[in-house]
């Protein structure tokens, strides 16, 4: 028992948070610095063991500390997890005793209270009754006695960071809840075909029931909308849901920033390709050729597909795109160019071979998801967003005490210290008798 | 006049009187007894903000949405954010020598925008298929409103520090809970302006004195400039980081509906955590007894260069999502 409140008491401190939340951040940065997920040949060659980068960061260090995939390794989850501990230890030993310490407030009945407020003044004129009608115009709640006077603003700014803390913890388990059920796939579709979700990247022990095994994904149409100057406007995916019966269930076209949800799952647009085209060389009937992405080196992407132009295929050509606008360029034998076919167009070759286009088939790379933790993470950002809002207000007291002639008036906030000076001093201000005439007295004794 | 001439006036325009601000301000602060200066220097700084918003608001009716597309436009939407943040923050101290300090970072905002960047990268350019969406409005605004509040934030940290250098520094605005202990000193009445090495004489000047009392009687003791520094770097930061928080939400809740997503651990989104990391440490720090002061001051000015790593550093790595609309 003993044990268990002192690692709770060093769990709440804040030096711990401060030292949890600073480490978190300097792990993140190795992150973005070392490059994630890539193999370990990569690292073999950019961080070599002679000479060692800084001195110690060799691609053994790195893989043993798993900098290579930082935000998975079993550490930073242990970082969190005690992050999260964190937070439920502080808000229950320091923010919930604060909040009640706060709505527990106290007249001062004494003068001598009064001393130790750096905002406070003992005054020859004033009254509560002059006092009080000032307190209310600025959104104070007064508590009155007959002598004293107690007044406060913004005890929800004792509440906020309680929202806060617990919005953090409903995050951090909506995560843990979504990578547990959850799932990620990605499938590529050529225009036109049907398929299953099969290629599971990710999934989590207790996924299994996410994972569609009654319905499949048909494209209706993929296509591309380009600008006037060539540039991709928005990619289209004309999506079918289709059932075991072969009954379409759901059905609508998908864009980037709009995809489609079917019963828990969604099917996000996120890649294109070139799948495929359809020629026909002179007369014959219309092939249907793959296209394959080709390896530039470059960012431009290509695809490329070879085109037989003997029965026997000892010549042929090779067709070149480079989006789905439906221009194909045309090399020969020789690795020189030939033309520019367009789709829907035919190409003379030579003096007894065309090459028609018929189409241009293009793909469509979808991202497909379930996260059961997404509500849980949802809630904890709607009450995060409150809570921090929330946090900004400033929780400001004020105490006043008429003795005999003298009144006291003093009062403290604990964040917003410059703006409450000024409430206060006004306060005081308007109390004085003849504000505007300062007292005969000499002031130079100051300074 | 059209559209593409007010812009290039504005553009110049707006850098011009920065610059002039700039000079105002500083000339303010070494020769506090010229009357009119300061004030002139908020009209200038009250003027660039105007120049901006009108210079985005053309791009706006020009390019037909909002124009947050390209590094440019950003560039110039923070500095209209930190022209903003300003003049918050000189409303609620009275004190002028907050401009000695945002005036150098909102010119070179503008500089850096107005006459670096090449021609073309001024140019509105359309938008990425991504970008396409009403989030993006609400995602990068609160994000670079965010973060030009944090770095008005930071800079008045450093602002701090450098007026407190080389002082043992007693707050009375920012210990824990109360924190609005009297310092014990021989008398009641305090000089409200004590222990300040500024060269500007009325800095801190909210109110004049408006009592004079004998010395038992209890009068209030009034924040130093140190302290007024202190705290409104605090509320200021205390003011961005809810900004913060809501623009990484919007970007997360935006991912997961574009992508499925909501966090990837792409570089930007990692360095916005980061960001709102050190802060929130700061905000921590500033409650830990014992504390209050120059050390979370420190992590408040270190914030100052997290900002503009998550803001254009890690556009230079060219990676993840967020590194298109930019030039690198």
């Amino acid at each position: 028992m003993m044990i268990l409140r002192r690692s709770l008491r060093i769990l709440a401190d804040l030096r711990l948070a401060i030292v949890l939340l600073l480490a978190i951040a300097l792990f993140s940065i190795s992150g973005t610095v070392i490059e994630q997920g890539q193999s370990i040949g990569y690292y073999q060659s950019n961080y070599p063991e002679h000479p060692a980068l800084f001195g110690f960061l060799t691609w053994r260090v790195i893989g043993l500390l798993g900098l290579d995939h930082v935000y998975r390794t079993p550490w930073f989850l242990a970082l969190l997890v005690l992050l999260a501990a964190s937070l439920t230890a502080c808000s229950y030993l320091r923010q919930w005793p604060a909040l009640k310490t706060a709505r527990r407030w106290h007249y001062y009945d004494q003068p001598k209270a009064f001393e130790k407020l750096a905002l406070s003044a003992e005054l020859s004129s004033g009254s509560l009754a002059t006092l009080a009608p000032l307190l209310t115009a600025k959104g104070y709640t007064l508590f009155q006695a007959d002598q004293q006077l107690y007044a406060r603003k913004g005890l929800i700014g004792k509440i906020g960071p309680i929202v806060v803390h617990v919005s953090m913890l409903l995050i951090l388990a909506g995560a843990v809840w979504g990578s547990l059920s959850g799932f990620f796939a990605q499938e590529v579709i050529p225009s036109g075909a049907q398929r299953g979700i099969t290629n599971v990247i990710d999934a989590g022990p207790f996924s299994a029931s996410q994972i569609p095994h009654d319905w499949e994904i048909k494209v209706n149409r993929f296509w591309i909308d380009y600008t006037t100057e060539g540039n991709i406007d928005q990619f289209y995916s004309d999506l079918s849901v289709v059932d075991q019966e072969g009954q379409e269930r759901d059905r609508q076209t998908i864009s980037v920033n709009h995809p489609l949800r079917h019963r828990g799952v969604t099917l996000y647009q996120t890649n294109w390709g070139i799948d495929g085209v359809q020629v026909r060389v002179n007369n014959s009937p219309i092939f249907q050729l793959p296209m394959a992405p080709l390896k530039t080196g470059s960012s431009g992407r290509f695809w490329g597909t070879w085109v037989p132009t003997k029965p026997d295929m000892s010549a042929g050509v090779s067709l070149v795109a480079r989006d789905l606008q439906g221009l194909l360029l045309v090399y020969g034998q020789d690795g020189n160019p030939i033309g520019a076919v367009r789709e829907g167009t035919a190409l003379q070759l030579d003096e007894d071979l065309r090459l028609s286009v018929v189409k241009v088939i293009g793909s469509t790379g979808l991202q497909i998801k379930a996260d059961p933790g997404v509500p849980l993470v949802y809630a904890g950002f709607g009450l995060l967003m409150v809570g921090v809002v929330m946090s900004y207000v400033s929780h400001s007291q004020i105490w006043a005490l008429q003795v005999g002639d003298r009144f006291f008036i003093g009062g403290k906030t604990n964040r917003s210290h410059i703006l409450f000076e000024r409430e206060l001093v006004s306060i005081i201000e308007s109390l004085e008798p003849t504000p505007a005439q300062p007292d005969p007295q000499p002031t130079a004794t100051v300074s | 006049m059209d559209l593409i001439t007010l812009q290039q006036t504005l553009n110049n325009g707006s850098f011009a009187v920065l610059l002039i601000t700039l000079l105002l301000y500083w000339s303010g602060a070494a020769f506090p007894n010229i009357p009119y200066l300061s004030s002139l220097g908020t009209a200038g700084m009250a003027s660039a903000n105007l120049a901006i918003a009108v210079l985005l608001g053309a791009r706006w009716i020009d390019a037909g949405y909002f124009p947050l597309s390209n590094l440019y436009e950003s560039l110039f939407f923070l500095a209209w954010g930190v022209t903003t943040m300003h003049l918050v923050a000189e409303a609620m101290t009275r004190s002028r020598l907050v401009g000695v300090f945002t005036a150098p970072l909102a010119m070179g905002i503008t500089a850096f925008a107005a006459l670096t960047l090449p021609a073309e990268m001024q140019q509105a350019e359309p938008l990425v298929p991504a970008l396409k969406s009403n989030w993006l409005m609400m995602h990068v605004s609160v994000m670079m409103l965010s973060y030009a509040t944090l770095m008005v934030g930071a800079v008045l940290a450093i602002a701090f520090l450098i007026v407190t250098t080389g002082q043992a520094v007693t707050l009375t605005g920012s210990s824990y809970g109360g924190g609005s202990d009297r310092l014990q000193r021989h008398t009641a009445t305090l000089p409200k302006l004590d222990s300040t090495p500024t060269t500007s004489g009325s800095t801190t000047a909210t109110l004049p004195k408006l009592e004079t009392p004998t010395p038992t009687l209890l009068s209030p003791q009034r924040l130093t400039l140190a302290a007024t520094l202190d705290n409104l770097s605090y509320r200021i930061i205390g003011l961005g980081f809810p900004l913060l928080t809501i623009g990484i939400i919007a970007g997360a809740v935006w991912a997961n509906e574009a992508w499925g997503s909501y966090w990837s651990w792409d570089p930007k989104e990692t360095w916005a955590l980061i960001t709102w990391l050190v802060f929130a440490a700061y905000l921590h720090a500033r409650i830990t007894r014992g504390w209050q002061g120059r050390k979370p001051a420190i992590l408040a000015a270190s914030g100052f260069i997290v900002v503009w790593i998550c803001y254009l550093g890690v556009n230079l790595l060219g990676k993840g999502l967020h590194s298109y609309g930019w030039f690198f």
